[in-house]
């Protein structure tokens, strides 16, 4: 599919489980897609390099910096925000043990650590310790110290396991 | 049971909810009709004239509004909390690279930024004065024309005769400390929008405000308006730690000014680059302690000078260097002290508040020497503390007696080594130390003492409002604020506490600055003391009143008689008599009584004197303890943190989540400022622009936090409670540095600790990133963004291909680094996006080889079977990249097309001898990697050529060594600074048979070492063939990078990486040897 005379990519992606069909200029990243155009607010830009995370969003079922990812690079593909799962009981499950846990703080750089919280848990729901800090040292936080985001993922994890054993 | 109903329990942030859905609304998420953007036009020199600003081009660009200089404000142009030497625009001179000497609005973001790379400036360019020394000479250019000298603020204090003290002293040691900038690193960038409110005409501000007091003062001074008219409704804000204080006055200023000119909504929101070059850092202190004692180790006299460097502005300075100049001889009971202090300009960015404010870089100092102390007479490192340590009632430095409070140095110093387990650990890690490894291990502690709140700086009181609605619901508001620290929540908490109602009756609300006096600024760890009290005071006033009302129902005369717990109010002896909190409300309202509150709070009596040095500058204090430890490479420099135990008295424990969160988020803020963060500006100009360069601690650097709360009530605050903002974020780089000199058995005095402070003793200044300095083509852009850029989505390879061919078109994968260098100069590049396409996208494995796509990701390659079975090297150095994020985009094409010498992916692929595949429209060719990566960041690709597979042929080497070691500075998100990858393979006669060994980092493209290879081949690998090996390695690494500013700390390090990789073989091969027999 090639850009038209606008320099614009015309592009039909689902976000959040909405399909959009949409022109895109070629600067436009997916972080700028899902914050300006929809208007989704909760991803967040804090680096425009890829370093904080707090732009995380999971495309195609993988955690992403949007703010690399072109939008005209998301023809076809399938994009959840935080905004997206707020339905989802793994997602809600976590939010509430960040709450309980002090995993969350100024909260900017929160959404993103969901994201990628999120993604792991759903893949594996009880990953080791190693392979939270994999999932998670892509995402900044200023904050916490990152202890109280450790102990939210891992009462969450627990409650998984005893879930597990008592099934 | 507890005597509270909340105080002191884990409690739920009340504001969590908005913020883990991402529905809480921060500074740039706000969009209001109409609304224009905002950009800022920086210096492009640190120091200088300006002759002249052109604008004409700038004003041209179709979208543009309004530009505003100098000249367009309309009240006082310049800021500054205590001395107004900052103006927002400045005037004709550029004091540092951060100035701002032109603002735009425009109908979009792109038309304010390009109008802003439009705008062409002349200067008279000055040589820029970029250290204290230089400031101070004599006759140096005053950094401020309008003052005296380049001395901002000079402080002292003296207690007792320190020239006589010193003379009857057995021992004298004198020590200089240095400690550089630290950058604030809230993850959120400012944002401020400003705009007329068309009801009431009122400006309204709104974004990333720490203390929105403040910015109400100063914009209404700068506009010339009352501050009646200024509104301040500040959104939800994304960290701060003292940084969105003077940067967000300034940047008000200026959105309000842009509000008024043009009558619209302005959004101003930065990028990480522009909050970075412009915002307020950590003063970097030079510390010099002359410091005498006895022999058993008791001080008698400490005489302190103390260079601060303010960069270009006064901002804080003159209260940062009083609290240094209070606290610098640390909580130690001294006969003879004398502090002396003085803040210098510089043209280097301006220091201001942050996080601890003045004290980390004291305490660092102090307690380094404490541990010097205790290494001159022989006695442990807890010892020298508790012969100095102040006591109940003794006389502090500047002559307050401790007697209102209770001082708790000693209590949290042995709690923390009993919790630690300190004198096991400090065994264990000698015991540990005494052997030949390369890796030491060290324990540290630091104690330090804090005056809370504000202190003799300035006025202390704070204000809040509890109001009772029929319901017997509750609104709280206060004048300090939530900055994310939890103050919404101890707010709550101490409303709830003070009513015995449940959490969830109280509701704060932020309130507009319309709306509530003054609370005083949400600083110096003051929120809970002033704040809480203030509130405590508005409930208890409420609460009073209340009680008037049900006392005789109650039969009880007095507020003490009663019991107020569970929604419950009863009498205290005779609890059967009781009422309902909620009936007690509802008979009150209908009493007529005044169901709303204004709770203040005025600090107990301080003094100070400024020309003796002498008062109670503080009217209570804190004490802490924090125990790190740590390991140590000695081959590379790297530091590790292990554990730490952090015990602090905070008088009172309100919300136990908030106060360890408190506590581990400071602590990985002062391993940063040990370890990690090298603010890096030369010549005035920074290099450190963004988190890529400016490094702050990951998740993977920041271990297990031991937290304990020692709980020493202070009848001045609120329920006793003290501080623990800045008491927790202190102590961690005085703490990690005594760890690690014990690791190394050696005093360091200069933090950061980086790689190269360890190795070489001192800081190498680091280049901007080289991939940037590349395309520093005069195309520069002011504001980093993405511009025309031009991406096709082709249907398949052919149609890639036939792209490619045309001209014109580059191709793009992962755009991981296309990206980033895209922000940074314009060019017209077009694009075909080469992701996803069939051909290049799947990892294949065939008889004799692996074949891998150049458009799949890093996090495909290194969980692949085939690759974790043939190429386990390959997969090892993949897990290195980036972060998962970027392993999920980022692919091998890229990385190998990039060049750059520091890719990853590139050694093990030439260990294991790969091909490159380049297909063209017309053409195909395969050729080994290592001839088509021919230099930095260059390539034999040729135009119209795609490289579509990497080839790994399946190695049959039989039982052979695979051996990756990277080093980066940090555990995680690393650009290496250097690794080996290695085969090795031995004969019967246990000689190696098979080498190849191959750089990444070190030269200008990874390379296979073949010298090294051939002196080894057909020896065994004894100390001596090793040894010969590292000199010809030494030879190697002088010749091709000697003269490069890395050399001096690469050159060692590599060397003992490679010695250390030898060595773990030969173990390694000892070990197979002794389990085949």
């Amino acid at each position: 599919m090639l850009a038209n005379k606008d320099n614009k990519t015309a592009i039909k992606l689902i976000v959040n489980s909405i399909s959009h069909t949409l022109e895109v200029a070629g600067n436009t990243r997916l972080l700028d897609l899902v914050r300006n155009e929809l208007r989704q607010t909760g991803t967040k830009e804090g680096c425009s390099v890829g370093e904080c995370g707090a732009c995380t969003v999971i495309l195609d079922g993988k955690p992403v910096c949007s703010c690399l990812v072109l939008a005209a690079q998301c023809d076809g593909k399938e994009v959840t925000t935080i905004e997206g799962v707020a339905d989802d009981p793994l997602a809600q499950q976590l939010q509430q043990s960040f709450i309980v846990e002090g995993g969350v703080q100024c909260g900017f750089c929160t959404p993103g650590v969901l994201m990628s919280s999120w993604a792991l848990l759903g893949d594996n729901p009880t990953p080791s310790d190693s392979d939270i800090l994999d999932a998670l040292e892509g995402n900044l936080c200023r904050c916490t110290g990152y202890q109280p985001i450790l102990n939210s993922i891992k009462a969450v994890i627990k409650e998984n396991l005893q879930s597990l054993n008592s099934a | 049971m507890s005597s509270f109903n909340h105080l002191g329990k884990r409690i739920n942030r009340v504001d969590g909810l908005g913020k883990v859905t991402g529905k809480a609304i921060y500074g740039d998420d706000i969009l209001i009709p109409g609304m224009l953007y905002g950009v800022c036009r920086y210096a492009d020199i640190p120091a200088g004239k300006v002759l002249s600003i052109d604008t004409q081009v700038a004003e041209q660009v179709l979208g543009v509004v309004k530009i505003a200089r100098f000249n367009d404000v309309p009240g006082n142009p310049y800021a500054g909390v205590i001395i107004r030497d900052y103006p927002p625009i400045i005037d004709n001179l550029v004091r540092f690279e951060g100035d701002v000497l032109a603002v735009i609005v425009a109908e979009t973001y792109e038309a304010a930024c390009l109008a802003a790379d439009k705008i062409q400036i002349e200067y008279d360019v000055f040589k820029p004065i970029c250290s204290v020394e230089d400031a101070l000479k004599p006759g140096a250019r005053l950094i401020q024309p309008g003052s005296d000298s380049n001395i901002v603020a000079s402080h002292h204090t003296e207690k007792g005769d320190v020239d006589l003290a010193f003379a009857a002293c057995a021992q004298q040691i004198e020590r200089t400390f240095n400690i550089g900038f630290q950058e604030h690193g809230y993850i959120e960038p400012e944002s401020i929008t400003a705009y007329i409110d068309p009801s009431s005409s009122n400006l309204v501000l709104s974004g990333s405000i720490q203390n929105p007091h403040r910015v109400r003062g100063f914009v209404a001074s700068y506009l010339a308006l009352p501050e009646s008219d200024v509104d301040v409704r500040r959104s939800v804000l994304g960290g701060s730690f003292g940084g969105k204080d003077d940067t967000i006055d300034h940047l008000s200023c200026r959105a309000a000014l842009m509000a008024q000119l043009t009558g619209r909504p302005v959004k101003f929101t930065y990028t990480r680059e522009q909050s970075i070059c412009e915002s307020s850092k950590r003063h970097p202190y030079n510390m010099t302690y002359k410091v005498g004692f006895d022999d058993s180790g008791r001080i008698q006299a400490m005489k302190i000078d103390i260079l601060v460097e303010s960069g270009a502005y006064a901002a804080c300075t003159p209260f940062v260097t009083w609290r240094s100049v209070v606290q610098a001889a640390g909580p130690y009971d001294i006969e003879n002290v004398r502090v002396d202090i003085k803040g210098v300009y510089t043209n280097n960015t301006y220091t201001a508040a942050m996080r601890g404010f003045g004290s980390p870089q004291v305490v660092y100092a102090n307690e380094s020497l404490m541990d010097e102390i205790a290494e001159i007479c022989h006695i442990s490192a807890i010892k020298v503390r508790k012969i100095n340590v102040l006591k109940q009632d003794s006389l502090s430095i500047t002559g307050q007696k401790f007697d209102k409070h209770k001082v708790s140095a000693v209590e949290v110093l042995e709690r923390a080594v009993e919790e630690s387990d300190y004198q096991a650990k400090l065994e264990k890690y000698s015991r540990l130390n005494a052997g030949t490894d390369h890796v030491k291990y060290g324990i540290g502690l630091a104690l330090s003492y804090r005056g809370c709140s504000m202190g003799a700086e300035g006025v202390d009181t704070s204000s809040a409002l509890v109001v009772l609605n029929s319901d017997a619901s509750v609104n709280i508001s206060t004048g300090v604020c939530e900055n994310g620290q939890g103050l919404q929540t101890t707010m709550t908490i101490i409303a709830a506490e003070v009513f015995g109602i449940a959490i969830g009756e109280v509701k704060f609300t932020e309130p507009p600055t319309s709306l509530i006096s003054d609370g005083g600024p949400t600083v110096a760890s003051r929120a809970t003391v002033t704040g809480g009290a203030a509130v405590k005071d508005g409930a208890e006033t409420l609460k009073a009143r209340i009680f008037e009302v049900v006392a005789s129902e109650l039969k009880v005369e007095t507020l003490d008689q009663t019991l107020w717990r569970d929604g419950i109010i009863s009498n205290r002896d005779l609890p059967e008599l009781q009422i309902s909190f909620k009936e007690a409300v509802n008979k009150a309202k209908w009493a007529g009584i005044n169901l709303a509150a204004y709770g203040w709070f005025a600090q107990p009596e301080i003094s100070w004197d400024e020309e003796k040095g002498t008062g109670s500058p503080y009217f209570t204090w804190v004490y802490g303890c924090q125990i790190a430890e740590v390991k140590v490479d000695t081959s590379t420099g790297k530091l590790e943190l292990l554990h730490v135990t952090a015990v602090h008295d905070v008088g009172q424990v309100i919300n136990k989540t908030g106060f360890e969160g408190q506590v581990a988020g400071g602590i990985a803020q002062g391993f940063g400022l040990g370890v990690l963060e090298d603010y890096n500006i030369e010549f005035g100009e920074l290099k450190t622009k963004n988190l890529d360069s400016y490094l702050l601690p990951t998740i993977k650097d920041i271990p297990a936090i031991k937290i304990i709360a020692i709980e020493n009530g202070d009848e001045a605050c609120p329920f006793g409670a003290k501080s623990i903002g800045e008491p927790a974020s202190e102590l961690a780089a005085a703490a990690i540095n005594n760890a690690a000199c014990f690791a190394l058995k050696k005093r360091i005095r200069q933090l950061p600790l980086t790689l190269e402070q360890l190795v070489l003793g001192y800081n190498l200044k680091k280049p901007a990133r080289q991939s940037e300095l590349l395309q520093d083509d005069g195309h520069k852009k002011h504001t980093h963004r993405l511009t025309d850029m031009h991406l096709v989505n082709p249907s398949d390879l052919t149609e890639t291909l036939q792209l490619l061919s045309e001209g014109g078109y580059r191709p793009f994968a992962g755009g991981t680094d296309l990206l980033v260098q895209g922000r940074l100069h314009y060019s017209d590049d077009k694009f075909v996006n080469i992701l996803g396409i069939d051909g290049l996208n799947e990892i294949v494995e065939t008889e004799s080889e692996v074949r891998i796509g150049s458009a799949v990701c890093f996090n495909r390659i290194l969980a692949h079977s085939s690759v974790i079975g043939h190429f386990p090297l390959l997969s090892q150095a993949c897990q290195t990249i980036g972060s998962n994020q970027i392993r999920n985009r980022a692919t091998i094409g890229g990385n190998i097309i990039n060049a750059a010498p520091c890719a990853d992916s590139v050694p093990p692929l030439l260990v294991y001898e790969a091909e490159v595949e380049l297909q063209s429209a017309t053409s195909s060719r395969r050729i080994p990697l290592s001839q088509f990566i021919t230099g930095s960041y260059r390539t034999d690709i040729k135009v119209g050529e795609l490289l579509t597979q990497v080839c790994i042929p399946k190695q049959n080497l039989g039982n052979v060594s695979h051996k990756y070691s990277q080093l980066g500075r940090r555990n995680a998100l690393n650009i290496s600074r250097l690794s080996i990858s290695c085969l090795m393979g031995f004969d019967s006669e246990g000689k190696v048979d098979l080498c190849r060994v191959v750089d990444g980092s070190l030269f200008s493209h990874s390379q296979r070492l073949s010298a090294i290879e051939d002196l080894l081949i057909g020896s065994r690998l004894t100390s001596e063939v090793i040894g010969k090996a590292e000199n010809q390695l030494l030879d190697m690494i002088d010749t091709a990078i000697g003269g490069r500013w890395s050399a001096k700390y690469k050159q060692p390090v590599f060397i003992n990486m490679f010695k250390d990789l030898m060595n773990d073989i030969v173990v390694e091969n000892s070990q197979e040897q002794r389990d085949a027999c």
